[in-house]
């Protein structure tokens, strides 16, 4: 071979501190190359398209797509070579569903660099996933079954590693102030100034100390309390949910001709990672019958006591009250986890002989 | 009236409160093994703590202490599926097999 390959480069880019840095060091040697260089920039999606509420996060990555190709484009003047002879593209990618591990991320990489025939990873030290992994080491893992080379892009500001920990901004303090305040207040019975002195300077301390790592997302003006009325609208129907379901377990367990009939089920479920899911998985587990064993991405295993308890798990009318409180009315309109067909029995009766005759559909007491 | 109505209402729910906690009491001897006994021990939290949290707000009437009831009731509602959540992966990740109708009781 007479020249070096000319690089083919993806690099996954994210707002980030180290961003411009990034981009340039892939600029540069995409550049230095001969030939017909090739970078992509890519977006993953953390929300799934078409959910209602997620314009904002689509507009917000094209305008920092937008942003990369303007500054590719001015390092490319700089270096007084016409953009036109280097391939620069831009692209939203994982719009299909919701990204959870690690792995999923690097999987999705992969496919991209596989599909564009691209060979080599250039990612941002202070790129993270949900907020809180780095995409590195994940991705070496999956190196090891494609041909993808992978560095790390050389920037000036030393990597953090601090998980969960993201920088202070101004609504969340101010949240996380309001709420701790208020909580004071609930606590010291609203009795007067002596209380709102010490609420305001407890709170302060409580909002400086706890900001960096008390939410999941950052609260908006609008957003926010609308998921909270939303969720206070969904607080009756679970209450009568556990009622409901409490009542049958009761009578389960206390007439003696009565038995149960346990079964570890697996849902695969559409509620986005971190808070709806925690919010979904203990909401499974507050309704007596259905109980969240473990989870594995979008994967929840549930233990169920009886047919009812599953019956209900399928149907699937948690799932999409969840979906309504954290995405809006358009989201809970979802096929249920039956008729996607996302429901799992795992176990079947062990005197059963015909194990895979019945899916979980056909059940019988 | 009103007075006989609230004081009536506290006595169902202190009743209510007890018949869960007794079913859940129940339902840890009765029931075969961790995870379906997790399912019940939790209903003494849930609706056991939650009626007897309810009869003790309205004994208590319109005080700012009623708040913290409710609030206790919340927090109970948020950290008890934790729990139970717990215990059920502690004992699926030691790889202890779910009880299934035919296998021998415990």
């Amino acid at each position: 071979m007479a020249a070096e390959e000319a690089p083919r480069l993806v690099v996954p880019v994210q707002r980030s501190v180290t961003l411009r840095q990034t981009v340039d060091y892939a600029m540069a040697e995409v550049l230095a190359a001969d030939g017909e260089p090739t970078v992509h920039f890519v977006f993953m999606a953390t929300w799934r398209g078409g959910d209602p509420g997620t314009d904002a996060d689509r507009d917000r990555a094209e305008a920092l797509l937008d942003q990369i190709r303007i500054w590719a484009r001015y390092e490319c003047e700089e270096a007084g070579v016409n953009p036109e002879t280097i391939e620069i593209e831009t692209a939203l990618i994982g719009l299909e569903s919701y990204l959870f591990s690690p792995d999923e991320y690097a999987d999705l990489l992969t496919s991209y660099a596989a599909d564009h025939d691209l060979d080599r990873v250039v990612v941002d030290p202070e790129y993270s996933l949900v907020g809180h992994t780095t995409l590195l080491q994940p991705l070496e893992f999956e190196l090891e079954r494609s041909k993808l080379a992978i560095e790390e892009a050389p920037v000036d500001r030393p990597t953090r590693r601090d998980r969960l920990v993201s920088r202070p901004n101004l609504p969340r303090f101010l949240a996380l102030f309001g709420v701790s305040f208020l909580f004071y207040q609930i606590l010291g019975g609203f009795s007067g100034t002596f209380d709102l002195v010490t609420g305001i300077a407890t709170a302060a301390i409580v909002a400086i100390t706890l900001d960096s790592v008390s939410f999941y997302r950052d609260p908006t003006l609008v957003d926010s309390p609308k998921r909270i009325l939303r969720g206070v609208v969904y607080v009756p129907y679970l209450l009568y949910e556990i009622v409901v379901s409490n009542l049958v377990v009761a009578r389960l367990i206390l007439d003696p001709r009565l038995d149960i009939d346990p079964r570890l089920t697996k849902v695969r479920v559409f509620v986005g990672s971190g808070f709806p899911l925690t919010t979904l998985a203990n909401s499974i587990t507050l309704t007596p019958g259905t109980l969240t064993v473990t989870a594995e991405d979008q994967e929840l295993y549930v233990h169920s006591l009886a047919p009812f308890a599953r019956e209900g798990l399928f149907d699937g009318s948690l799932e999409r009250w969840v979906r309504f409180v954290f995405y809006g009315r358009e989201a809970a309109r979802f096929p249920s986890p039956r008729e996607r067909g996302d429901t799992e029995v795992l176990q079947e009766p062990s005197d059963a002989a015909s194990t895979d005759a019945d899916e979980s559909g056909g059940e019988e007491r | 009236m009103i007075e006989a109505i609230r004081i009536g209402l506290i006595v169902v729910a202190v009743v209510l409160g007890l018949f869960f906690t007794f079913v859940s009491a129940t339902g840890v001897i009765r029931l075969p093994d961790v995870f379906s006994r997790a399912h019940t021990a939790s209903q003494a939290d849930t609706l056991g703590a939650g009626f007897a949290l309810a009869a003790v707000a309205l004994t208590l009437g319109w005080e700012p202490t009623t708040v913290k009831t409710v609030l206790l009731l919340v927090f109970i509602f948020v950290t008890n599926p934790t729990a139970a959540h717990a215990i059920a992966r502690a004992a699926y990740e030691e790889g202890i097999e779910p009880w299934t109708t035919g296998d021998e009781r415990r």
